[in-house]
């Protein structure tokens, strides 16, 4: 067992980290040991992360302590990169944790000085009088490349700096003057952020937390109104939001909701929200309230605008719009369903359900599918699987049955039609499938059943009946 | 004085306020409808008050007072789950012929219920455009809990956005009562679009419906041929057995209807129900006995009938 992290103190008594655990009681036996738990770690990290999505919308996750945040074009909105870094470290402290931070112009060399160095905003002027001093741990590279380096003597980054490349590069490989070119900005070095950046995104800072939800959707339509330009500028419209709610205590809510048709009205987001904010009510907690609303457009499609006429029609299409996605929104999208057929002629392949928002009737461009149409009269209602049932009596071999049992209710039949028989589609299904007859019943009193023998009289084994649907 | 006629005018306001809840037509209302119909005469048919969904049936139609309703509440109830076809038939009959009537782009929203789908199927889309409906002209909703399909019913009928709008209810649940369906049909009525209540396996129950029927199924129609004949054997067109239990009539009115898919009519089917009463002849055959004519009748039984008495 052996050390991972260590607190203030037990720093100051001089443990270090990757010590055996019996090594550090035997100096210090007073000192308290808790089992490593690294997914708590990693989803504290995690929403220390999500709670940095207020400067940038670029973070990303380094190793199992530490965070990039790519501000480029950000920090003006906090007043200069000083200002960000002392408002992250301010609020960082005030939640309890010791963060140190840097800003430079290459995340080699902001890692560096957070770790060795004294951190603060870093010039690119000072880049190289900065990092010099540092020890080569501070490059990001291998424990055994640092071991041979300080044999060889080269302990300070410094050292490395006026070196002839050539001969390093053949000592140590070619990742170390990587890392040394990464850390001087000589060479691009991309950080992998956690989520996708949207598209747009407005966001509202609060001075006063709010906390009802009639204050939430208000808010939400007034940055709507801020989004609605952006969306106008680009001929789009959006297909899915996400309200992202930001607590005092640091805690961050995202709420997504989709629409089915490009948005750009206001009034109608908001009404989404208003819809999924019911939905998530209970596991949206308010606690003291939020401090910063941000709406993000995360998928956007080609606004079709639309000329109204004067006869004031077409107001139908778009309440229906409006149905479906608030709809979708409070009791998500695949609760409301649309048929459509398939080219099949088995009947439970012949249509599919698909959620009315992606469906293609609801979309712009209709495309015509030609559907198998079967000649014969289908069922009104189909089971979802056709269930077993004891027929009696068949005129065998190609009969329909003269009275059957279905869920212990025995039906005498009085009429038939049939048999049609259904061949399996042997391109999907199993060579030895079997084939259906199908045959439409009606009982005495009038209920009429679709049937289908599976088989046939005379086989190896007896056929199955099963019904598969009844009709009106 | 003054205060006796303040009084008078709260009443006829409250008076006025009970009736448009109860959706009867309100006096003074009437009279300025009257007003207006003889204004211009031409406009008399299609009164302004409440609209409605006549069958094509005169009998029919005059037992509905015109037509179901289109801004209110219908109830389709069946006595057993068994007979959820042909309540299913006649209900989307119904939004078929509803449709082609209005010659609507909207679609019929469908409530289901997860039991019923598991018990009676799904609708299925070739089966209903060979009935009358297209797969786009459906929307399928399959909400977990009952109050989310009252939730989901309530706002398609205030979107006025569909057709119509089939609730699928099983059984009578405690959670859709009276409160509850009053709620839906003020919406209905509100939107002015007809909302269709399918209840299977159901008793009896007191709602705010203006019509309620009991669907049972019947014989279908024989199979006819292009040239007039009768296919013997075959099974043709769908018939439903419907009473009309809740109406402003006092008795209820059982008939036979016909759906004929292709010309989206609906016609009297006089020959299932011969076929039917020969099929299934009524439990107690046989006139009742003449009341006599010495004495007194015997009184007449009370409450409803809840088992009978041993036959042996």
């Amino acid at each position: 067992m052996r050390l991972t992290a260590l607190d203030e103190v037990s720093e100051r008594l001089g443990l270090k980290r990757g010590q055996g655990l019996a090594e550090a009681r035997a100096m210090y036996p007073k000192i308290d040991v808790t089992d490593e738990d690294e997914a708590a770690d990693r989803a504290l990290l995690e929403a220390v992360a999500d709670w940095c999505d207020r400067y940038t919308p670029l973070v990303a996750l380094d190793g199992r302590e530490g965070l990039f945040l790519d501000i480029t074009g950000c920090a003006h909105l906090f007043g200069g990169e000083e200002a960000l870094l002392k408002d992250v470290l301010g609020r960082l402290f005030h939640m309890g944790f010791d963060a140190k931070g840097a800003i430079s112009s290459s995340s080699g060399l902001s890692w560096a000085a957070c770790r060795f160095g004294r951190g603060g905003v870093i010039a690119d002027d000072d880049m190289e009088d900065v990092l010099a001093p540092l020890p080569v741990n501070a490059l990001r590279i291998e424990e055994g490349t640092v071991k041979a380096l300080y044999k060889l003597g080269l302990k300070r980054v410094g050292d490395l700096m006026p070196m002839p490349r050539a001969p390093l590069a053949r000592r140590f490989g070619t990742h170390l003057l990587l890392r040394l070119d990464q850390a001087l900005g000589a060479d691009e070095e991309a950080i992998s952020p956690r989520r996708p950046v949207a598209a747009l995104s407005a966001e509202r800072q609060l001075a006063e937390p709010i906390q009802a939800e009639e204050h939430i959707l208000q808010l939400t339509g007034q940055i709507a109104v801020s989004l609605k330009s952006g969306l106008e500028s680009r001929g789009v419209g959006g297909r899915l939001f996400e309200l992202v709610l930001f607590r005092v205590d640091g805690r961050v809510f995202r709420i997504t909701a989709g629409a089915s048709q490009p948005l750009r009205d206001p009034k109608r987001i908001s009404s989404l929200f208003s819809e999924r904010l019911t939905a998530v009510h209970d596991d949206l907690d308010a606690g003291f309230g939020f401090e910063l609303l941000r709406l993000n457009v995360l998928q956007h499609d080609t606004f079709k605008t639309i000329q109204d006429d004067f006869t004031g029609d077409g107001q139908d299409g778009i309440s229906l719009v409006d149905f479906i996605d608030r709809v979708s929104a409070r009791l998500g999208a695949e609760c409301l369903q649309v048929a459509e057929l398939r080219q099949s002629h088995l009947p439970e392949r012949a249509r599919i359900f698909v959620p009315a928002m992606t469906s293609r009737n609801m979309r712009a461009e209709v495309e015509t599918v030609f559907a198998f149409a079967p000649r014969t009269d289908r069922p009104l209602r189909l089971f979802r699987h056709p269930e077993p049932i004891d027929a009696f009596a068949a005129a065998v071999p190609d009969g329909p049955p003269e009275r059957f049992r279905w869920r212990h209710i025995v039906h005498q039949v009085i009429r038939a039609e049939g048999p049609e028989r259904i061949s399996p589609e042997w391109w999907v299904d199993p060579e030895d499938a079997p084939e259906r007859d199908y045959f439409r019943l009606e009982s005495e009193i009038g209920c009429r059943f679709w049937v289908f023998r599976e088989g046939h009289y005379g086989g190896k084994t007896p056929p199955n009946w099963h019904i598969h649907g009844i009709f009106a | 004085m003054a205060g006796n006629a303040t009084a008078q005018e709260t009443l006829f306001a409250l008076r006025e306020q009970i009736a448009r809840l109860e959706g009867k037509p309100l006096p003074a209302l009437v009279a300025a409808e009257r007003a207006k119909a003889a204004e211009n005469p031409d406009r008399q048919g299609a009164r302004a008050g409440r609209p409605r969904l006549p069958l094509g049936i005169e009998q029919v139609d005059a037992a509905l007072e015109g037509g179901l309703p289109l801004d209110g509440l219908t109830e389709i109830r069946t006595s057993l789950m068994g007979n959820a076809g042909s309540a299913s038939g006649f209900v989307l009959a119904l939004s078929a012929y509803l449709k082609t009537r209005e010659r609507s782009e909207a679609p019929v929203l469908w409530i289901g219920d997860v039991v019923s789908a598991q018990e009676a199927g799904v609708p299925y889309a070739a089966g209903l455009k060979q009935f009358g409906l297209n797969p786009d002209d459906i929307l399928y909703a399959w909400p977990r809990k009952l109050e989310d399909a009252l939730w989901l019913a309530e706002t398609a009928a205030a979107s006025g956005a569909l057709c119509a709008t089939i609730l699928e209810i099983r059984d009578n649940p405690k959670h859709f009562g009276l409160t509850e369906s009053r709620r839906l049909g003020l919406r209905a009525k509100a939107a002015g679009r007809p909302l269709f209540v399918l209840r299977h396996g159901a008793q009896e129950e007191a709602s705010c419906a203006v019509f309620r029927f009991l669907a049972e199924p019947a014989p279908a129609s024989e199979r006819r041929l292009p040239d007039g004949s009768v296919l013997g054997g075959g099974i043709g067109h769908p018939v439903f057995r419907l009473i009309l239990e809740k109406s402003r009539n006092p008795a209820p009115l059982s008939f036979f209807l016909e759906w004929n898919p292709r010309d989206r009519q609906f016609s009297l089917a006089r020959k299932a129900a011969e076929i039917s009463s020969f099929r299934n002849p009524s439990a107690h055959p046989g006139a009742r006995l003449p009341a006599p004519a010495d004495r007194q009748d015997r009184s007449p039984a009370l409450g409803s009938v809840v088992a009978f008495e041993r036959a042996s």
